[in-house]
């Protein structure tokens, strides 16, 4: 037995397992002279030693201590030594007393049972789950490795309770069992098919309105139970974190609870990226040091939950918890669900705000229902079969134009998505520029546009999609800018292909209606982040108050005549039979838009979240 | 009648030699911004309708330091008797802009312009992100 403080002797390091030597060893224990090995020396000349030594390399050396009295107490002086850990472990054992389990980082810990494979796994997973009772029993990555069979479980008291039953557990064949238990996490390895499932599973988890991930226990998720897809595992993080900058750059807030997150580091890669990730929540996980937050420094931090992490303790005061996380996060506002001080700064901000996006803007707005009017009809048209019939709103002398880019970021080979049809006729000025091509790409005429117009792909076009933008409105010309989706149908495609498209029209009054005189079209694929609202009509606008103010100045509103006003709210009463004051209360919020203040109503109605007082009579009509 | 070649011609040279000057003053010299726009220019940014170029110049220099790079450009003339005579120009132009620290986004953007006297002035200019 080596002393106190000496290093102790490889041989002690790396005893050979207690079947070997057990008899020869520590006969105060239980022999086990019948086993396979029973009774034969642990000289390295053994035939067995390529399986001893697997056995040894398995087990590392975290818990090599009960396999020999000696060594056992050799271990426990050493943990005396250090002070122990809240005394749990330490004290001289008394001669029989268990193992103890050293309580791991990751909340998991592996399993191996000596001699598994010798028996059936649903006999051992039987066997296991009936002495657990009442603790639950998930084994993950079962497998036998040489003679034994390794798997992971989750939790302290399931671990140690696994851990108990080392040696007091009769199997049919006459052994007992030997379990060996340690701190210890599965191997991961994230295949293209697994990050698929984990998309699948974030894009559940993210709620696109506040722009807030939440993936507080991501591996509990029911729809990953069949891997091991934690967070503290690095590769799992990092593919996470991958998968968030591929699709969410524009996430806000990220919620990590109770992951046991220990490794923050490559967190660096996303402060570029993540600019707007404001809140972070990572309540309840394994950070040990502030300066582990050292890599998110310069994400926009202005709430952060670190509660329920060791780094909390560390602090005595709480005010230099505060000024350690300030000193990361300047603009850090709310620690711990708390409200800090504000911090005092310059009046020159280093970043400048953005002017929020307005869906509609109108340069005059008794161009509205002209513009609704000629919007409709033309995409009702549009989406037809034929476009034929479109020729009626093109002047005689019209043009039309295209251009076609892929949008930024694109990766063409991982996607179908083609434009080819549209690169034909791509007018793209910089790339055309012989004359003679550029005049003949400009379609010219009725004929000539409406033609082209009729051999496009045909399209679906998604009008809950659409920015509008009345630019000129004179007696003379209008011009117009509409943006939005469509899908692409029967080009080929096996998947109808997402388009974003741009396009300005020039219009000009025509006998008692109007008509194009001018049409520049630009297509591209809408990106992943319009992909994922495409097609899908916005929650009707709720009928009731809304209880927050919503940001969007409302460019119409303040342009809208007051008598124009009150036509659309005897309208909106008229088709809705709600009174005035909730009339006005949904066309404010649908912008002063009536067709969509009606449909809204109408959702609303079907789902009757519109309450009887809301009606004229305080009765609701029927749905 | 339809619209004489050498007219589109003149469009599409105007057009490139405009759309790099506007991209470069709205990177590099917002100051002058006011310049491009006639005095009762509009324009619409991500659907913020400023008017005037003076209160273009002020909004244009608030919004944080722009990078544009333009991929596609596409000009057509206006039919002379819509705009009496006046040599006027619709462009329209795409590609990607970068702000300040933000990643690249793809934009597209139309301006009306016309010759007032011997200088190209922006009548309307329309401005979308992609998002």
């Amino acid at each position: 037995m080596p002393k106190p403080g000496q290093k102790p002797s490889w041989k002690n390091q790396y005893e050979a397992p207690r079947e070997f030597n057990y008899a020869a060893k520590d006969t105060r224990r239980v022999s086990f002279k019948q086993g396979r090995h029973g009774g034969k020396s642990d000289h390295p000349r053994n035939k067995d030693w390529g399986e001893t030594i697997k056995w040894h390399l398995e087990e590392e050396d975290i818990d090599m201590g009960g396999s020999s009295g000696n060594y056992r107490n050799n271990r426990f002086n050493k943990f005396n030594g250090r002070g122990g850990k809240k005394g749990k472990r330490g004290g001289s054992p008394a001669p029989l007393a268990k193992k103890r389990l050293m309580e791991g980082a990751t909340n998991w810990y592996r399993v191996s049972v000596a001699h598994g494979e010798k028996y059936e796994k649903a006999y051992l997973q039987k066997m296991f789950l009936d002495n657990l009772n009442p603790l639950p029993f998930v084994p993950i990555q079962w497998q036998v490795m040489g003679l034994n069979v390794v798997f992971f479980v989750e939790g302290y008291k399931t671990a140690e309770k696994i851990l108990s039953l080392d040696r007091q557990v009769q199997l049919p064949n006459g052994f007992k069992l030997f379990v060996r238990v340690q701190p210890s996490s599965p191997n991961v390895d994230v295949t293209p098919e697994m990050k698929e499932k984990m998309k699948l599973v974030m894009g559940k988890r993210y709620d696109a309105n506040l722009k807030s991930l939440n993936l507080t226990q991501f591996h509990a998720d029911p729809d990953l139970q069949d891997m091991f897809c934690a967070l503290f595992k690095p590769i799992v993080f990092n593919n996470v974190l991958d998968i968030i900058v591929e699709n969410i750059p524009q996430l806000e807030a990220l919620n990590l609870d109770k992951n046991n997150i220990c490794i923050i580091s490559f967190m660096k890669k996303v402060v570029k990226t993540l600019t707007s990730l404001s809140i972070l929540h990572m309540k309840d996980n394994k950070i040990r040091d502030i300066t582990q937050l050292d890599p998110l420094v310069g994400l926009p931090i202005v709430e952060l939950v670190l509660d329920g992490n060791p780094v909390c303790e560390k602090f005595k005061e709480r005010t230099t918890y505060i000024s350690e996380v300030r000193k990361r996060f300047p603009k850090c506002i709310k620690l711990d669900g708390i409200d800090l001080p504000p911090p005092i700064s310059f009046d020159i901000q280093d970043e400048m705000k953005f002017p929020e996006t307005k869906q509609t803007f109108l340069c005059n707005a008794e161009g509205q229902t002209i513009v609704r009017q000629f919007l409709e009809q033309y995409y009702q048209l549009y989406d037809q079969e034929s476009r034929e019939p479109l020729a009626q709103a093109y002047h005689d002398q019209a043009t039309l134009s295209l251009t076609m880019s892929y949008p930024y970021g694109y990766d063409k080979n991982k996607t179908t998505a083609w434009l080819n049809w549209y690169n034909t006729d791509n007018r793209n000025i910089m790339r055309v520029e012989a004359l003679d091509r550029r005049v003949a790409l400009l379609k010219q005429g009725k004929q000539a546009v409406c033609q082209f117009l009729n051999d496009m792909p045909k399209t679906k076009h998604d009008i809950h999609s659409f920015t509008v933008d009345l630019t000129l409105f004179t007696p003379v010309m209008i011009s117009l800018t509409i943006t939005g989706m469509f899908k692409e149908l029967k080009s080929g495609h096996k998947i109808p292909p997402l388009r974003h498209f741009f396009r300005t029209l020039v219009i000009v009054p025509a006998g008692a209606g109007f008509c194009i005189l001018n049409d520049a079209l630009h297509v591209t694929n809408a990106n992943v982040e319009q992909t994922r609202r495409a097609f899908k009509t916005p929650t009707p606008a709720p009928v009731a108050p809304p209880t927050h103010q919503s940001p969007m100045v409302n460019p119409v509103n303040a342009v809208i005549p007051d008598d124009l006003k009150q036509r659309m709210v005897a309208q909106t009463c008229q088709e809705t039979g709600m009174n005035p004051e909730w009339s006005i209360k949904c066309l404010e919020e649908t912008q002063w838009n009536q067709m969509r203040a009606v449909e809204a109503f109408r959702n609303s109605h079907a789902q009757g979240l519109v309450p009887p007082d809301a009606f004229i009579g305080g009765a609701a009509p029927p749905i | 009648m339809e619209q004489t070649k050498e007219k589109i011609d003149l469009a599409c040279r105007t057009a490139e030699e405009f759309t790099k000057l506007y991209y470069q003053t709205i990177d590099q010299r917002r100051h002058l911004m006011s310049r491009l726009y006639l005095d009762s220019g509009l324009l619409s940014w991500n659907g913020n309708g400023v008017t005037g170029n003076e209160t273009i110049q002020k909004f244009v220099i608030e919004l944080p330091p722009s990078e544009h790079t333009v991929q596609t450009l596409d000009a057509q003339p206006i039919l002379d008797n819509v705009v009496n005579g006046q040599l006027t120009f619709m462009i329209q132009a795409s590609g990607i802009v970068k702000y300040q620290q933000n990643s690249a986004k793809n934009f597209q953007q139309n301006f009306i312009i016309t010759a007032q006297g011997d200088k190209w002035k922006i009548v309307s200019d329309c401005f979308r992100l992609q998002e």
